[in-house]
């Protein structure tokens, strides 16, 4: 689903250059769980903003499901983070003045889908995280957990076939930081391949893989790999708002 | 999309009051100013009849002083009016589509009501032709024939205005008005009519209103009624209105419409022929120089439109890029303090092309709103540049004004908006998606 080799990212400034990456190959196959642990400064959420084509890297390759990126314009890599990539931040990055559905809504916009077939996807994946009652709230009047479940409709509506999530949970407390994986493992077990950065260990070992990141290099911790949670034809269902 | 964005802009007018409202308030107020002017300027520079400026023609030739030009100035211009002589000579020539000869007169008119006292209205003495040439409207009837032109028959096209006068607006046709010391039969009624500038008399004020009453030419014989124009001379008219007929005396215009080049060349060889001839009785001492100028070309030489109207407009225009520069600012910072939201557009597919897209939308909406407001307070401003020149001009705004309004106001907004919209599309949504 993704593989990276020997990717470099080097973020310069007048006087300084700091390699957030160095060197790094990763691949990452369709279905598998991985976290992606770390100190800060590490390297994560450069990985993470690499793998999902929001920052160029100065050397190695990238192959995204099976199309090497390295080469597409702005305007093709836009489509394949719209069509092919989910996001889920630690932040949310709900948009405050739109309402859930219209959040939920932004993905398809750009995908330019008739009212009809947005209606009926934002439903399902509203339906997906519990929040069909909540469609008309704002972001401001949910939880966290509740404004986090929306932005994981947010990542699943286009039906992506890659989830990255960065330190979904670092905003929540624990037993909701647990309800989120627990809505994540849910998709993943769909067939969505997810890489999620983590500073929780305890998540982290719910993950079917896990990548320890330092100093923009890779070590990979799982020699042996748990069976991946996909299982063909499993359905995410619905849970109650 | 566009519905989307439209939403979108619409939803960001209203998150920032305070700064839509200055952003099209700016916009407004550079419409209007630039409006005024550019309204000002259309009507004093403008066509005053787009539709057919370029077959009417105005006749000159130089049959005036040989020791002295009529202009010295412009040495090389011959004067703008005729003779009654050449006029009448002109009148003969079939190579026209239509022609007249013309001019203005201050008349007496005894209305036929008790409550109207008799009043004076400048009129225009004229040919038949003068209405289908210059496409003048008729509410009621019509014009008078050519044969009328002949009699004179006592037939009058009354403007709309006089109409209202006399007859409290009612179709007057057939009815009788008495002017000096004779009735005329009404044979039509204009509707609104006012050409700006009133190309067809320059000399006499371009900026006048058209006349109230329109009499056959030959009229002017029969009450030995002089212009009320300017008449000028190089010579001496003693004698009355007869010697006038006779003199050297210029005073009156001479219009012909020509409808094709050929037209054109047949008709000033006919005029040089006629000059030619007069050269030869003695009189035409001058160098040939006629001239068949059309309604555009005329006004420019006549100078008609001031050039304070033409460096007015050009201020006020400037004055409308200034909003716009001011407007760069105030765009760029809202903009760009929506970057976070962009950042995660961007994250969830939106392409460079899409947000660059939706902020020029966003542009638009404020340049429309703007363009409303403009013309909101254009006729306001309008109305009162009218008061300042004792409501002569009547300035008002048409579709094509109005057009130019809204596409100012777009260009305004597009010019303010596309800098912040570019660097807003430029954003690296990485930098922001950690950090909201």
């Amino acid at each position: 689903m993704l593989e990276m080799s020997n990717v470099a990212k080097v973020y310069r400034t007048e006087h300084v250059e700091t390699h957030a990456l160095s060197e790094f190959s990763l691949r990452v196959d369709e279905g598998e769980f991985v976290s992606v642990m770390g100190p800060s400064g590490s390297g994560k959420t450069t990985f993470l903003n690499l793998a999902g084509l929001l920052d160029a890297f100065d050397a190695g390759s990238y192959r995204l499901d099976g199309e090497d990126v390295s080469r597409l314009s702005d305007r093709q890599m836009s489509r394949i983070r719209n069509e092919k990539i989910g996001f889920i931040f630690q932040t949310f990055n709900l948009i405050p003045d739109l309402n859930v559905f219209d959040n939920v809504d932004v993905p398809l916009r750009y995908r330019g889908l008739r009212a009809a077939a947005r209606r009926e996807a934002i439903d399902e994946a509203l339906g997906i995280v519990g929040l069909s009652a909540r469609s008309k709230h704002l972001p401001a009047q949910l939880s966290g957990g509740q404004q986090q479940r929306v932005a994981i409709a947010r990542a699943l509506v286009g039906r992506p076939r890659l989830i990255l999530a960065d330190e979904p949970t670092g905003n929540l407390d624990s037993a909701m930081a647990h309800e989120i994986l627990d809505l994540i493992e849910k998709i993943n077990a769909t067939g969505t391949t997810v890489v999620m950065v983590t500073h929780d260990p305890e998540l982290a070992n719910r993950t079917s893989r896990r990548i320890h990141l330092l100093d923009g290099r890779m070590i990979d911790l799982d020699h042996d790999r748990p069976e991946p949670l996909f299982q063909p034809g499993r359905s995410l269902g619905t849970a109650q708002a | 999309m566009l519905d989307y964005q439209l939403g979108l802009s619409w939803r960001s007018l209203k998150r920032n009051p305070v700064l839509s409202l200055l952003s099209i308030g700016g916009i407004g107020l550079g419409i209007a100013v630039s409006m005024i002017f550019v309204t000002a300027y259309y009507y004093l520079a403008g066509d005053p009849i787009p539709q057919k400026s370029d077959r009417l023609f105005l006749v000159q030739l130089d049959a005036w002083d040989p020791a002295r030009p009529w202009d010295s100035d412009r040495p090389g211009e011959p004067p703008d009016q005729l003779t009654y002589m050449d006029a009448m000579a002109l009148m003969k020539s079939d190579v026209p589509t239509y022609k007249t000869a013309m001019h203005k007169a201050d008349l007496t008119v005894h209305p036929a009501r008790q409550d109207l006292k008799p009043f004076r209205q400048l009129t225009r003495l004229c040919f038949a032709d003068f209405f289908p040439m210059f496409d003048v409207p008729f509410r009621y009837g019509a014009g008078w024939s050519r044969e009328a032109d002949l009699g004179p028959e006592a037939v009058v096209v009354l403007a709309a205005e006089t109409n209202q006068r006399l007859f409290g607006g009612e179709d007057s046709v057939g009815r009788s008005v008495r002017i000096e010391d004779r009735d005329f039969r009404v044979v039509g009624v204009l509707d609104a009519w006012r050409p700006l500038p009133k190309f067809y008399d320059t000399t006499n004020g371009p900026f006048d209103p058209a006349e109230g009453m329109f009499l056959p030419f030959h009229f002017g014989r029969v009450f030995e009624m002089y212009t009320a124009g300017n008449t000028s001379s190089w010579g001496s008219y003693d004698g009355g209105y007869a010697a006038l007929l006779q003199s050297e005396a210029i005073w009156l215009q001479f219009w012909v419409q020509l409808d094709d080049d050929r037209q054109r060349e047949s008709f000033e060889a006919w005029i040089a022929g006629y000059a030619a001839e007069q050269a030869k009785l003695g009189r035409f001492a001058r160098p040939q120089n006629n001239k068949v100028r059309d309604v555009m070309t005329w006004l420019r030489v006549a100078e008609v439109a001031p050039e304070e109207a033409r460096a007015l407009m050009i201020i006020a225009l400037l004055f409308l890029l200034v909003c716009s520069v001011n407007l760069i600012g105030i765009l760029l910072g809202k903009f760009l303090a929506r970057a976070p939201e962009i950042g995660v557009r961007r994250a969830l597919g939106a392409s460079r092309r899409q947000v660059f897209a939706q902020h020029l939308v966003e542009c638009a909406v404020i340049g429309l709103c703007g363009a409303g407001l403009g013309l909101v307070l254009t006729p306001l401003g309008l109305a009162l540049v009218d008061r300042l020149f004792d409501e002569q001009f009547d300035f008002r705004l048409d579709p094509i004004l109005f057009g130019v309004a809204l596409a100012l106001a777009l260009v305004s907004a597009f010019v303010a908006g596309v800098y912040p919209a570019w660097r807003v599309c430029r954003t690296q949504p990485a930098l922001y998606l950690k950090t909201q």
